[in-house]
């Protein structure tokens, strides 16, 4: 238990701390500068800020700042119809936003005791998958990117925009899919999916060949990414957190595996862990995931049913009313668990949901933890190996 | 070894200098896909402007909005829905919960002007270069609803239970199936204008999921006294107009008042509509006939302060509801409840006068301030064709009446019914009933001018009388009824082939070479009624307008050209009684201003 | 999952204990006990894992619902830690010790619903909002739509008609019909 107490970082270099727990940074003994990252930087994932204190060319103090683009979704969906959420919903997290959709019909269906048709599952499941897919086909070569390794990024979103457009036939739309819906999902898949679904995999499977030799046979990655921005496995727990970053230090934690939900149950797959807790560690996982859900993404076209019903009748979705209860449903994204608090009153609308994102962790507390002694090019590469989603925390 | 492959392996990226670039040249020419959300396309003459496109955006993108050509009618309002793409976020769930179907969406996603006031238009009507579009996001199908497109099944006796007896056949929603239907309106109030008497039916049917009872019977009294009675058999000519009915089953409006009134108990009206003290204000009207018009005239008069004293003819109230309608389908205790109701208002009610004989209408215009008349329409047309006046040849309108006076009629083995209206199938129907109980069997052919597909009566009154054994066979024209010894033998009638001509003016054609035999010692006609006005003397028929056709004229106000007189429900509308409720209201209040007006 | 309830049962007066699945129970407790359950369940339960801190505003009980949603990743199961506090001058009793990231749920909290929590560190700092002088945002009270009505302008030159009205308008404006459809257009 004590270990859980042990979590102050090396301030053995400098500044002092003063009586009342505060650093003894002096701005005018010339000594220290501080330096905004953000909100307005290309290395910054979203709009998001860090504003960090340095001495030389170490940070000694870095704090988050949010609320660039805050929009109050949880607020507005409060004043929404049930059925409205689901469209607002999304924007709560731009890079993954069938997550949302699904967190928040899957509450929406718990608290009204709603069963969805198998067909529907499967393709919620393939949903969520593909949602995985280009959000990894992404951050896996963005890890480069923060080392200026920008070509894997670039084939990264080629491929990235092939998952789209199958995203975009399967549920009419490339980003905001709203696809997802209380009740089931929003249509089957269109003819020859699979096989142009399968060619797109294909790309896929040569292009994780390639970025692997390009970017984790890299001597350069290798130097920038191993021995930098460490999580300590005892962090985990004091800092909740999730996904591949806890999988990276040895903690194997998947919602899919650990909570089943969907279909994941009649899935063969093992979460990918990794021991350092690196930049590399984390990278590895990620890069082992992208392997693993196209492997996923596969198993779930071969074995989904060909028809059936994608809808379960719901009440008029105009005078939709929810007796007075409370749930939380949480998935694993590509970030690890996310999560939605949903209380409703008995009236048409809900009376609170509350978003469990990942990134509220990762990139407040822990990044504000993580980034002291850190050097100034390092502060995009952490931020972004822990693939920090800036709505998520301001919502 | 290692080192040196790190340092080597990212160099094999150079064998992408080769290859052929993936990018796109030109994006703005890509097609979307077909699913793809694009731009709005709007059906234009299948949209009726219903409004729940409007009502489900969560962006208030969608404004309702008048568009020039496009009329206001029945079952439509008019006004097509414009969009604000401002607001839209292309959901599409404008697309899914539209009531006809008429609104998609196209897969145009690159249109731009730099105009911005151009990104607000009302799909289908002003022109955009997608509307021809085929591809593009549709409501998936199937079994993907946002509302219950099914009628809930209202519970109903068998055929064999209930062919036997006069009970009431339809046994009524309960809490769970009233609520469920209830669930299923998407409140767009498109019924409302097509209503003769103008219920709130929305909001009654809002009540009902509410499980607010109380509140539908208060919205019913706003514009209908006679809940029961409409509840059971209005001509429900709302539910034609149901926007939920453009893609599935109307919804069972009827019904739904039917259960508001049956679970509010009697004992308890006055209480719910708060009528207990209405101060009298001394004027004085007198009612002649206790049917729908005349009682909704005497309730809302009422409930103003009038002074009302109703004329009947037969010993009960209730008219054409009791004496033309039988008790399977509206048992006399659900009348009572609904009059008894009204009379407990102070409305007086004088049964067995006949006005011209017992009292002329001049004492009656001496002794109140205004006279309303809503004597109906009781005395059967005839066909008029040779036998037709024989003993054994009867009017529906008086069996009708005889069985609800408890008279016993005749009734024969063998029976013709000719007319095609529900009052053709009221009589069809309780003739069978009695048949049963005499005989033990049935055997009535109900026979009509009019083919099946525009058989004036209710469809579900055709398919019920065929449960109960009666023989429905239309599209025949009488010719003669054949007599032997003093005996109905039969009918001869000839094919129908059209009733009305090019002009839609009643004109039948038949054919002649076609005829048909029916057997029967009995007939019954039931083409129409028509109105006795013997009791209007002439001079003050002297007074009221007539058009060629002799129907009497009124104003607005079912006000006649005695001002002092007004006159409505069947003889002004035809037979209805939902028209006589909206009437009897109407004519209340041109009553009220007349008389405020004289003094 | 039972035993455990029962056991805390013997220690703090549980009340409100749902079930909402075999794995997530929802109970609530008297506010002085919360921070004392909640160290228990983590300490001695194997709850190591803090999922999340959350609030409901029931404005017509005069009460705020905190929430605390806590994970045993062992056994795989949650409790949820419910607390009902008074609305007006709205205080608890800061958790920050427990888990770094209650730091930041706190300074949301306190931001978003005006709660209090003495002691945790940077807890009245700005944390998305600036320069905000209306009420907290997340109460029931404060109308997000009035609030952008009066912030922001329309958009010119739009007006919507309700189908019931307008038809009665054009069909039968003299005719008599129930209540809300008589109601003139907005």
């Amino acid at each position: 238990m004590s270990n859980l107490f042990n979590w102050e970082p090396d301030r053995s270099k400098y500044p002092t701390v003063k009586d009342n727990g505060e650093l003894d940074v002096d701005l005018s003994s010339h000594k220290f500068t501080k330096l905004w990252v953000g909100p307005n930087h290309p290395g910054i994932t979203g709009n998001m800020a860090v504003e960090i204190t340095i001495s030389g060319d170490e940070i000694v103090q870095a704090k988050t700042h949010v609320g660039y683009l805050h929009r109050g979704f949880e607020k507005l969906i409060e004043r929404r119809l049930f059925i409205q959420g689901f469209p607002t919903c999304i924007r709560m997290c731009v890079a993954e936003p069938d997550y949302n959709e699904y967190i928040l019909s899957k509450a929406i269906e718990d608290l009204s005791g709603i069963e969805i048709p198998e067909m529907a599952e499967w393709l919620r499941t393939l949903a969520l998958e593909m949602a995985r897919l280009q959000s990894l086909l992404r951050t896996v070569p963005g890890q480069g990117g923060t080392f200026s390794l920008g070509l894997g990024v670039q084939w990264g979103m080629y491929l990235r925009d092939l998952i789209l457009d199958r995203f975009e036939e399967l549920t009419g739309a490339r980003i905001y899919h709203m696809y997802i819906l209380p009740g089931g999902v929003r249509g089957l898949l269109p003819d020859g999916f699979k096989a142009r679904m399968e060619e797109n995999l294909k790309l896929i499977d040569q292009f994780v060949i390639n970025i692997k030799k390009l970017m984790f046979d890299n001597v350069i990655f290798k130097k920038r990414a191993i021995g930098v921005g460490v999580i300590k496995k005892e962090w985990v727990d004091q800092f909740g957190i999730v996904g591949p970053n806890a999988r990276a230090v040895g903690i194997s934690r998947d919602i899919r595996k650990d909570y089943p939900y969907l279909k994941y149950q009649e899935l063969d797959f093992e979460p990918p862990t990794a021991k350092d807790g690196d930049i590399f560690a984390r990278s590895t996982v990620r890069y082992q995931e992208l392997i693993q859900t196209v492997d996923l993404i596969r198993q779930i076209m071969a074995k989904m049913p060909e028809k059936g019903d994608i809808k379960s009748p719901t009440p008029n979705v105009l005078h939709w009313k929810i007796a007075k209860g409370e749930t939380y449903i949480r998935s694993e994204s590509s970030r690890g668990e996310y999560g939605m608090y949903y209380v409703t009153d008995g009236s048409d609308k809900p009376r609170r949901i509350n978003l469990r994102g990942p990134s509220y962790n990762h990139a407040m507390s822990l990044l504000e933890h993580m980034l002291i002694n850190a050097n100034i090019s390092d502060v995009h590469a952490i931020m972004v190996s822990l693939q920090t989603c800036p709505p998520e925390i301001e919502r | 070894m290692g080192k040196i492959k790190d340092i080597l392996s990212p160099f094999t990226a150079w064998g992408n200098v080769v290859k052929e670039p993936v990018t796109i040249k030109n994006p703005i020419g890509r097609e979307a896909a077909p699913r793809y959300r694009g731009f709005h396309k709007n059906d234009i003459d299948t949209c009726i402007g219903c409004g729940t496109c409007e009502v489900i955006c969560e962006n208030e993108a969608i404004d309702l909005v008048p568009v020039d050509g496009i009329e206001t009618k029945d079952g439509d309002s008019g006004l097509r829905p414009m969009i604000d793409y401002g607001r839209c976020c292309w959901c599409a769930l404008c697309v899914d919960v539209c009531t006809t179907g008429s609104l998609t969406l196209s897969n145009e996603y690159t249109w731009v002007s730099e105009d911005p006031d151009e990104f607000r238009f009302i799909p289908g009507v002003d022109k955009k270069s997608w509307d021809d579009n085929e591809k593009g996001w549709k409501k998936p199908e199937p079994n993907y609803e946002f509302y219950g497109k099914k009628r809930v099944d209202m519970p109903e006796l068998h055929a064999e239970d209930r062919d036997k007896s006069f009970i009431e056949f339809v046994t009524g929603y309960s809490k769970q199936q009233a609520e469920e239907e209830a669930d299923r309106c998407v409140e767009c109030g498109i019924c409302t204008a097509t209503c003769p008497a103008h219920m709130g039916i929305p909001e009654y049917i809002k009540a009902i999921r509410n499980d607010d009872l109380e509140e539908g019977l208060r919205i019913l009294y706003e514009t209908n006294p006679l809940p029961e009675i409409c509840g059971r058999i209005c001509t429900h000519k709302c539910e034609e107009v149901c926007s939920v009915g453009h893609n599935g089953d109307p919804i069972s409006i009827r019904w739904l008042k039917r259960y508001i009134a049956d679970q509010n108990p009697s004992e308890k009206y006055k209480e719910i509509l708060n009528a207990g003290n209405v101060e009298n204000n001394g004027k004085k009207v007198a009612i002649i006939g206790s049917g729908p018009s005349g009682l909704s005239a005497a309730y809302y008069l009422a409930l103003i302060g009038y002074d009302c004293t109703i004329y009947e003819k037969l010993p009960a109230a209730g008219g054409m509801m009791r004496y033309g309608i039988p008790e399977y389908r509206l048992p006399y205790d659900q009348i009572d409840k609904d009059i008894d109701y009204i009379l407990s208002l102070g409305v007086d009610i004088k049964y067995n006068v006949n006005i011209g004989t017992d009292i002329t209408l001049d004492k009656l215009k001496k002794d109140y301030d205004a006279v309303f008349a809503g004597t109906g329409l009781h005395l059967g047309r005839s066909t008029r064709i040779p036998g037709s006046d024989h003993k054994n040849v009867f009017f529906a309108t008086d069996l009708l009446r005889e069985i609800s006076l408890g008279d016993e009629i005749q009734v024969s083995e063998k029976i013709v019914v000719i007319g095609g209206g529900n009052v053709a199938m009221d009589i069809t129907r309780s003739l069978a009933r009695l048949q049963n109980i005499k005989f033990g069997k049935v055997d009535v052919t109900a026979t009509s001018l009019e083919s099946e597909d525009i058989m004036p009566a209710d469809r579900e009154e055709v398919v019920e009388a065929r449960e109960e054994k009666a023989i429905i066979d239309p599209g025949w024209g009488p010719t003669s009824i054949e007599i032997e010894n003093d005996k109905i033998k039969g009918l001869h009638v000839q094919k129908c082939l059209s009733v009305f001509d090019e002009s839609g003016r009643f004109n039948p054609k038949f054919d002649e070479s076609n005829t048909k035999f029916f057997e029967a010692d009995m007939i019954v006609e039931s083409i129409g009624q028509g109105m006795d006005v013997e009791y209007i003397s002439k001079e003050i028929r002297d007074q009221i307008e007539f058009d060629q056709r002799g129907r009497i004229q009124v104003n607005d106000y079912f006000q006649t050209g005695a001002k002092w007189l007004f006159i409505g429900g069947d003889i002004i509308q035809g037979p209805d009684v939902i028209h006589g409720i909206a009437n009897g209201h109407k004519a209340a209040i041109g009553i009220d201003k007349f008389i405020n007006q004289d003094k | 999952m039972k035993d455990l309830l029962e056991r805390l049962n013997t220690k703090y007066s549980l009340t409100d204990i749902e079930y909402q699945r075999d794995n997530l129970v929802f109970l609530t407790i008297r506010k002085e006990n919360t921070i004392d359950l909640v160290t228990h369940l983590r300490d001695y339960e194997g709850f190591t894992h803090f999922v999340l801190l959350s609030c409901v505003d029931w404005i017509e009980d005069g009460k705020f619902q905190l929430t605390y949603f806590l994970n045993q990743p062992e056994r795989k199961y949650d409790i949820v830690v419910r607390t009902m506090i008074d609305r007006d001058n709205a205080e608890m009793v800061s958790a920050h010790h427990l888990w770094r990231q209650i730091t930041t749920y706190q300074r949301e909290l306190r931001e978003m619903y005006g709660i209090n929590f003495p002691g945790s560190p940077g807890v009245d700092e700005n944390f998305i909002l600036e320069g905000w002088d209306e009420i907290p945002p997340m109460r029931r009270e404060f109308d997000t739509k009035k609030y952008s009505e009066d912030t922001f302008f329309p958009r010119e030159g739009r007006k919507t008609h309700d189908p019931a009205s307008y038809m009665k308008e054009k069909l039968y404006p003299t005719e008599p019909t129930t209540a809300k459809v008589n109601k003139t257009d907005e």
